[in-house]
């Protein structure tokens, strides 16, 4: 499988006339734009903002971040999600690099969505902040769940998607700036000195703890929720076949966006060759019942083991109840013989005194820990505010609370805020950018 | 300029060695011994005002005597921060600073240090409660471990960013926080990097280590069922529709109870689930699901259990941390204790 990015760098986003992108800079015709988010008429009120880095901007609830992109040669960039199945991860992509579309709820946020500060001391709790983020700001009539803590999010997302494949497509035709090429032979196809390398698989447990539909991540359009491990190629990973889904606290989630731009992945394709031979992804998920969780380890260690791997990388999305499948896998490929590194976040309260992971296992003997989900944060108001800053304590988001005896509200009425780091759009980057790491004091 | 004051034992305190071990707490003012030491390290920003003296054995066989004395000095006295020690590797020195430093910090609400070489076994009793800096075998290190309890000492008192317990030197507490690596490295190159040093047999360092498993005993069974109250508890969020008592859907500090006496079936539109952490359907068409009241109702009037605890107690576990989970279990057990229960049947989600 061969698959090159095309890049083009955005600097700056603006609207005008014309949807395109010219020297660094995407402009959008606003109404054009917002035609393709109505396209789906339970979208009752949209609208597109910008938010540039350094803007002293607060934007919650946020659903999902999403990058820009157009399949050269025809083709949605979400297989079997927004359009018809097809392959992923062969050919070539146009990616608008340095953006993301950000889907915000005009009022109504949930248990999944986040908040993310352009500027100050809470940019740096978020990979978004040092984006040119295109929010598109959008109600519905999806009463069912208007009130409801946790929200499938549905218009909103494939709207957002929608409106990523609408800007990929101001760079159809363009030269890009840069190719990325991503390149695997087939695993028993390698060459001596590359197949000679400790062999190593990169095991992606996503998000799929609810049994109802709509709510988990997806493969090729797929409830996670509803397949056994599977052996993929990185490439089809990158390239839209998984989209995030609308149930984790925020911090733990992976967006769209952070998928296709799986830094872990990328960063084993540049070993692979000189110190590591990279087999591929096994794709696992992170089901609540128990046989289900030994079923998923007991898949993923034996792939690993069928396919020669030495090493293994296992990254958790979630914490909690997903704990136990990420341990269990752990200590599966470690009894397969199988060397393994566990990324993953922490939940160890707010005075940091409780067990970092619901499950423990002595072979878990190599984790990279990207963060708490409970540490306090407490930030100052912020000039403006995209989407409604009372979500954040009214809605029921994992790290906000509409009163607390001590803390009282998560939104102070000088619009200052205190939550949980729980809350932070997708803040802990477990899928490699988080620069966190967990110290004991 | 900010007070400080000093413990020592009888030894360090210049009255006399172990013969004289049983010596009765005592608080001159100024300084005696290390507080010479430790005031010089201070300089600047605080002054040692006092030195209590008291015997090892006397802290060790009147411990409560010893340290209401002292607690009665320390009454009314100016002071912003309590040193003891160091107590390098001796035993009953070491937990005699553990003791008197936890009583000072609970009754005064002030910073406390001490320092203890890693045999001593105070440090494994109270390094969770308080500073314990890493110290010398014996009293030849002096210098050197005064002068890091002063040091950190002068960070707190100026309200400086306090590093990890290894940056610091201090014993590890228990506090697990996240921090911003500096220079930044990705997850991504830590974890790659990680692995291919595990996989050519290099060091690496897991930024998790798993500590010690806290495993509670099973109990030991129910002789006669017939005879026995059984109660109920949950984590998964039912509550009397309302949740009057407001208990979080997440990250709960809070427990509820509720009074079953007169119900045998839980059932809609009077219960309900208050949980986030999971698909609430069928736990809000039939609470039953989760407190199986109904089926245990039909086992007491089969005579199968003796009989149904009054109450059932409720909070939400999801995103709850061990620590608030910890706390709200020993306060139901208390309470199901002296209700006489004899077990507990604990549902989760």
């Amino acid at each position: 499988m061969k698959l090159e990015f095309g890049n083009f760098y955005v600097k700056d986003v603006q609207f005008g006339s014309e949807t395109k992108y010219e020297n660094g800079t995407l402009t959008i015709n606003k109404e054009e734009a917002l035609a393709v988010v109505r396209e789906d008429e339970h979208i009752t009120k949209a609208d597109l903002v910008i938010a540039k880095p350094g803007d002293n901007t607060r934007i919650v609830p946020v659903k999902e971040a999403i990058e820009p992109r157009h399949r050269v040669g025809g083709g949605t960039i979400f297989p079997g999600v927004t359009e018809e199945l097809m392959q992923a991860g062969n050919g070539t992509t146009h990616c608008l690099k340095g953006c993301s579309v950000l889907v915000v709820g005009q009022h109504w946020g949930g248990f999944q969505d986040g908040l993310i500060d352009m500027s100050g001391e809470g940019a740096k709790y978020t990979y978004f902040s040092q984006l040119q983020n295109i929010c598109l700001v959008a109600d519905t009539d999806e009463e069912f769940e208007k009130r409801e803590q946790q929200k499938k999010n549905h218009a909103l997302r494939w709207a957002g998607m929608r409106l990523a494949e609408y800007l990929g497509k101001a760079v159809a035709d363009l030269q890009p700036e840069e190719v990325e090429r991503f390149e695997l032979d087939p695993v028993t196809k390698r060459a001596p000195e590359v197949q000679a390398l400790p062999s190593v698989v990169y095991v992606m447990q996503l998000q799929s703890q609810m049994e109802e539909s709509g709510y988990n991540d997806l493969v090729y359009g797929w409830d996670t929720n509803h397949m056994v491990p599977t052996f993929m190629h990185p490439n089809e990973l990158m390239d839209g076949a998984i989209i995030s889904g609308s149930f984790m606290p925020c911090s733990s989630k992976w967006s769209t966006y952070d998928m296709q731009n799986n830094p872990t992945m990328k960063r084993l394709y540049q070993e692979h060759g000189k110190t590591i031979n990279f087999l591929g992804v096994i794709l696992s998920n992170l089901n609540v019942a128990l046989e289900q969780k030994q079923r998923s380890a007991m898949f993923v260690a034996q792939i690993a083991k069928s396919l020669g791997a030495d090493g293994a990388i296992v990254a958790e999305e979630g914490y909690g109840n997903p704990d136990a499948d990420f341990i269990a896998c752990i200590v599966e490929l470690e009894k397969a013989g199988v060397k393994t590194v566990g990324l993953t976040n922490e939940c160890t309260g707010r005075d940091g005194g409780s067990q970092p992971l619901v499950a423990l296992d002595e072979l878990a003997n190599a984790i990279v820990s990207c963060g708490n989900v409970s540490e306090l944060i407490e930030l100052p108001p912020m000039e403006t505010v995209i989407g409604e800053l009372q979500a954040l304590a009214r809605d029921g988001l994992s790290g906000g609370w509409d009163n607390d005896p001590i803390l009282g509200p998560s939104v102070r009425e000088d619009g200052s805020i205190i939550m949980e780091n729980n809350a932070m759009f997708c803040g802990d980057r477990v899928l490699g950018w988080s620069t966190k790491t967990m110290v004991e004091y | 300029m900010k007070k400080a004051i000093l413990y020592l034992n009888q030894f360090f305190g210049q009255v006399g060695g172990e013969d004289i071990a049983d010596y009765a707490p005592e608080i001159r003012e100024g300084l005696v011994g290390p507080a010479l030491e430790l005031n010089k390290q201070l300089a600047g920003e605080a002054e040692v005002t006092h030195t209590i003296i008291c015997g090892d054995n006397f802290m060790g066989s009147n411990q409560e005597e010893a340290i209401n004395t002292i607690l009665g000095f320390l009454e009314g006295k100016e002071f912003d921060i309590f040193f003891a020690g160091p107590a390098f590797r001796a035993g009953r020195y070491g937990s005699a600073c553990g003791n008197i430093c936890k009583a000072v910090k609970e009754k005064f609400n002030v910073p406390v240090i001490t320092s203890m070489n890693d045999e001593n076994p105070g440090v494994e009793m109270f390094k969770k409660e308080m500073y314990i800096f890493e110290g010398g075998a014996s009293a030849a290190a002096m210098r050197k471990d005064v002068k890091a309890m002063a040091y950190f000492g002068k960070k707190i008192l100026l309200g400086e960013e306090l590093l990890s317990a290894k940056e610091e030197g201090y014993y590890p507490r228990g506090e697990r926080h996240q921090i911003w690596l500096n220079p930044p490295v990705a997850a991504s190159d830590r974890a790659v990097d990680m692995l291919i040093n595990k996989l050519t047999g290099k060091n690496y360092i897991t930024e998790l280590p798993i500590p010690k498993s806290d495993l509670v005993p099973i109990a030991p069974a129910i002789k006669d069922l017939r005879k026995a109250t059984i109660a109920f508890a949950t984590t998964g969020g039912i509550v009397p529709v309302g949740n009057p008592d407001r208990i979080q859907s997440a990250s709960a500090t809070k427990w509820g109870k509720y009074d079953i006496s007169e119900t045998s079936d839980l059932v809609q539109g009077e219960y309900m689930t208050i949980h986030a952490g999971f698909d609430p359907a069928a736990a809000n068409a039939d609470s039953d699901v989760i407190v199986p009241l109904d089926a245990l109702r039909a086992y007491e009037k089969e005579g199968k259990i003796g009989k149904i605890h009054q109450y059932f107690y409720s909070t939400v576990g999801t995103g709850t941390t061990q620590g608030e989970a910890a706390r709200m279990g020993k306060e139901i057990a208390a309470e199901l204790l002296s209700a006489g229960v004899d077990a507990v049947i604990m549902t989760s989600t």
